[in-house]
Parts: C-alpha cells; sequence; structure tokens
C-alpha cells in the first residue's frame, strides 16, 4: 500500500527520508507527524530512526544504502556515523565513502542486486559500492539525465523512471535491472521520482500531491497490493494491505505493463491540460 | 563535537575555530592553523622544503617519519558499534601506545645526535689547524698576560709572608 505524506508542507518526501529492506532513515525535524507515519508503517519490521548528515534535512539526497549496507557522503560528521551504527541492526555494514560527488542519493540508484551510478563517479567508489552493497554496479543515464537516483526509483519488484525515457532505454534498462520497469510521474507530474517517492519490497511513500492515477501505478509496479505473487512483508499479515482491487494474475503481467502505462500516459494528459 | 584537524602546512593541530579552511574546486579540502601557514600556501610554498614544518623535520629524517604508532591515528571510515568495553580497552590502549611512541622519538633522537659530540670536536679541530696563523698571535698575547698576573701575585704572597715572620 503506497501512503501519501507531507514533510513540513513539502510534498518531496524522498529528500527528507531513505528507505530500505532492513532500516529506514528519517530526518530530524519539527515535523513528528512526518516520522510517525513511518513509525506506524514499518516499525513492526525494521528500525526507523531519525538521523542526519552534516547537521542538515535533506539526508535522502545525500545517502544510499540497501538491505545489505548504507553509503554516507564525506560531509558526514564522525558522531552522525556513529549514530548510525548504534542504531542500525549489525549486519548492515555503514561505510563514509571519499566521493566528490557528495549527493550520492542523487549519483546512485539501488535494489539489493543491481546498482545504477553517475557516470562521473570515481573508480574506488564503484568498487567500494559493489563491496558494501554487495551489488552489480552499471554507469547509466536516465532521459539524457546523469542524476540516476533523482530519476529512477527501483525495488526488487519494480521501478519507475523519469517520464521522458525513451522505449528502448526503458528496455535497455529494464535488462540491466532485471526487473520490470515503466516511465512515470509523481506529485501531480513532477519527473523527478526520486524526490517525490520512496520505496521497498513492500511499502512505498509517496508526495501529498499525488494523483490517484498516479498512485495506481506506484501500487502496481511495485507490488504494493500483495497479490500479485510479490513477497509478503517480512513477519507480518498482508490482508489489510490487500485493499486494493484483486491484482491479475502473474501470468497476465506484460498485460498489466500494458495497462499501467496506458495509466501513465492519461496521468500525464491530465498535467498538461 | 568537532574534529581537532591537522594543519595542511605545518602539521600542528587546527582546534575548532581557528584558522582557515580552504575547499579547491576538486571538493579537496585544505585546513590552516594560522595566517603564516595560509600565506605560505598562497605563496605556493612546498611545506616539505619548509624549513619549520614537520614534514620538512620527517622528509629528512630529523624525526620519526616510519612507525607502526603512528598507524592508530587515522580517519576511519567504517565504524564500530559502541561498546563500553571496547571503549574502555582502547582508551587503556591510548596511553600505552603513547608512551611507546615518546620512548621510540626519545631513541630515535638518542640515535641521531649519538656520533655529534665527535663530529663537533673534531671538526672545531680542524678550524684550528687551518686558521691556526689567525689564532696564534693572540694565543701568545693571552699566555703572556697570565704569566704577568700569576708573578705578581707571587710577589704579593712573597711579601706576605715576610710581613708574618716579622710578626
Amino acid at each position: 500500500m503506497a501512503n501519501r505524506v507531507q514533510f513540513e508542507n513539502n510534498n518531496e518526501v524522498g529528500v527528507f527520508a531513505r528507505l530500505t529492506n532492513s532500516y529506514a532513515l528519517v530526518c530530524q525535524g519539527s515535523s513528528e507527524g512526518f516520522y510517525s507515519v513511518f513509525e506506524s508503517e514499518l516499525a513492526d519490521q525494521i528500525p526507523v530512526i531519525h538521523a542526519s548528515v552534516a547537521g542538515c534535512r535533506f539526508l535522502g539526497r545525500v545517502c544510499v544504502g540497501n538491505r545489505n549496507g548504507l553509503l554516507l557522503p564525506n560531509s558526514c560528521s564522525d558522531r552522525e556515523l556513529q549514530h548510525i551504527r548504534n542504531a542500525l541492526p549489525d549486519r548492515v555494514v555503514v561505510q563514509r565513502v571519499e566521493e566528490r560527488l557528495s549527493a550520492l542519493g542523487n549519483c546512485i540508484a539501488t535494489n539489493d542486486h543491481v546498482a545504477l551510478v553517475h557516470t562521473d563517479l570515481d573508480r574506488e567508489t564503484e568498487d567500494i559500492i559493489a563491496d558494501v552493497l554487495g551489488v552489480e554496479v552499471f554507469r547509466q543515464t536516465i532521459a539524457g539525465n546523469a542524476l540516476v537516483g533523482s530519476y529512477c526509483v527501483f525495488t526488487n519488484q519494480g521501478g519507475m523512471v523519469h517520464p521522458k525515457t525513451t522505449t528502448e532505454d526503458l528496455e535497455e534498462l529494464s535488462s540491466l535491472l532485471q526487473v520490470p520497469l515503466v516511465a512515470g510521474t509523481v506529485n501531480r507530474g513532477s519527473d523527478v521520482l526520486g524526490a517525490g517517492l520512496i520505496a521497498n519490497d513492500w511499502s512505498a511513500f509517496c508526495g501529498a500531491d499525488t494523483t490517484s492515477t498516479e498512485l495506481s501505478v506506484i501500487e502496481s509496479i511495485y507490488k504494493l497490493d500483495g497479490t500479485m505473487g510479490g513477497p509478503s512483508r517480512p513477519g507480518a499479515a498482508v490482508g489489510a494491505s490487500a485493499a486494493t482491487s484483486a491484482g491479475p494474475s502473474s501470468a497476465g503481467q506484460s498485460k498489466t505493463q500494458g495497462s499501467v502505462s496506458a495509466d501513465i500516459r492519461a496521468s500525464l494528459i491530465d498535467t498538461m491540460t | 563535537m568537532v574534529r581537532i584537524e591537522h594543519c595542511f602546512v605545518c602539521s600542528g593541530p587546527v582546534y575548532p575555530g581557528h584558522g582557515i579552511t580552504f575547499v579547491r574546486n576538486d571538493s579537496k579540502v585544505f585546513k590552516f592553523c594560522r595566517s603564516k601557514c595560509h600565506k605560505s600556501f598562497k605563496l605556493k610554498r612546498n611545506p616539505r622544503k619548509i624549513k619549520w614544518t614537520k614534514s620538512y623535520r620527517k622528509s629528512r629524517g630529523k624525526e620519526m617519519a616510519v612507525d607502526s604508532t603512528f598507524d592508530f591515528e587515522k580517519r576511519r571510515n567504517r565504524p564500530v558499534k559502541y561498546d563500553r568495553d571496547l571503549m574502555m580497552q582502547t582508551l587503556e590502549a591510548m596511553k600505552k601506545v603513547e608512551k611507546i611512541r615518546t620512548a621510540r622519538e626519545e631513541r630515535f633522537y638518542r640515535r641521531r645526535m649519538r656520533d655529534v659530540k665527535q663530529l663537533e670536536k673534531t671538526r672545531a679541530r680542524n678550524e684550528i689547524v687551518r686558521n691556526i696563523d689567525l689564532v696564534a698571535p693572540a694565543a701568545s698575547k693571552q699566555r703572556q698576560t697570565t704569566n704577568v698576573v700569576e708573578k705578581a701575585q707571587a710577589k704579593l704572597d712573597k711579601a706576605k709572608s715576610a710581613a708574618m715572620d716579622v710578626q
């Protein structure tokens, strides 16, 4: 089930939080309601912790992680690093990287198996990503834009990319990542998916402006209704989240993708008019 | 809690709120402990060639440069979880390491200074031998004056003892 949330009246929720399959980081701020949304949704399964990087709140854009590890930028202070290390489970490796492009969240997009990275990223950083996150690393651009972390969001289930991605690119990326992809928007036509949307294998959060069409695209591509053969949340029942219409069987998955792209086209037209 | 950084030029400590930080456009950060160091940097001086810096002394073998005790102090990018026992052990170990380091530095200094006395002596002797004709007149003059003083003293002593005898 995808949730609509706001952070201090701001819809760019991906800036203020980082969500993975084994932990969630939420920034410190006056908006405790933002934190409580994550807490109520996720606290049964994974730790949800308050954190900051370089004393700032743009946590989601400067750090990147998955089930295995978390990478933090050079600007992260020793004390913040130690706090995050202490709060996360032992098997998550926390590492700071000496990288010139310090907005790691914008430059790297990852799930538990594959990562797309900015084309100018250091070779050492690439090695660290492969080592710490346990992923295969590909240098890619999305719709001609090098900021892969901003313009795509993907999990082990599926992913969304910038609406102007061509079909060929979409197919290439999809074969690279081995997950179904769809071009789409959030927050009523915003193409900055990384800022508007955060997702893991069983939940997603997007800005409060997101239209119901966009929301339905998100739910179907990330397989959040729990009926499409996707993984259920660890150690919890999925019954409550299966409220959406009975999803098509996995056999008709390609058909779903067709309808998804039709949906997204409709939402784009909505935005234009 | 802010880190105590090292000055780029002199390698001295830069405490929070002191000095100046320069960030080059390839994002490399340079810290300077005082304007003297900052100015040296702006003049494009190489710290290894300025005599008063740590890096000069180390590169010229004037101070211990390679040692395992220096490996403890470094920037760690992968932290370990807080553990009270580990922390206590670390604090104890830090004192021990410090002690070992100072001992090794002293030993290094002694070894470096071992032959210096002898060397200075031979150098002085060589210089005297080389310039003996400059030194000789002055030395002989000095000897003469001392002789005069001694004679006068002897005379005085004699007179005193004679006076005592009379009494």
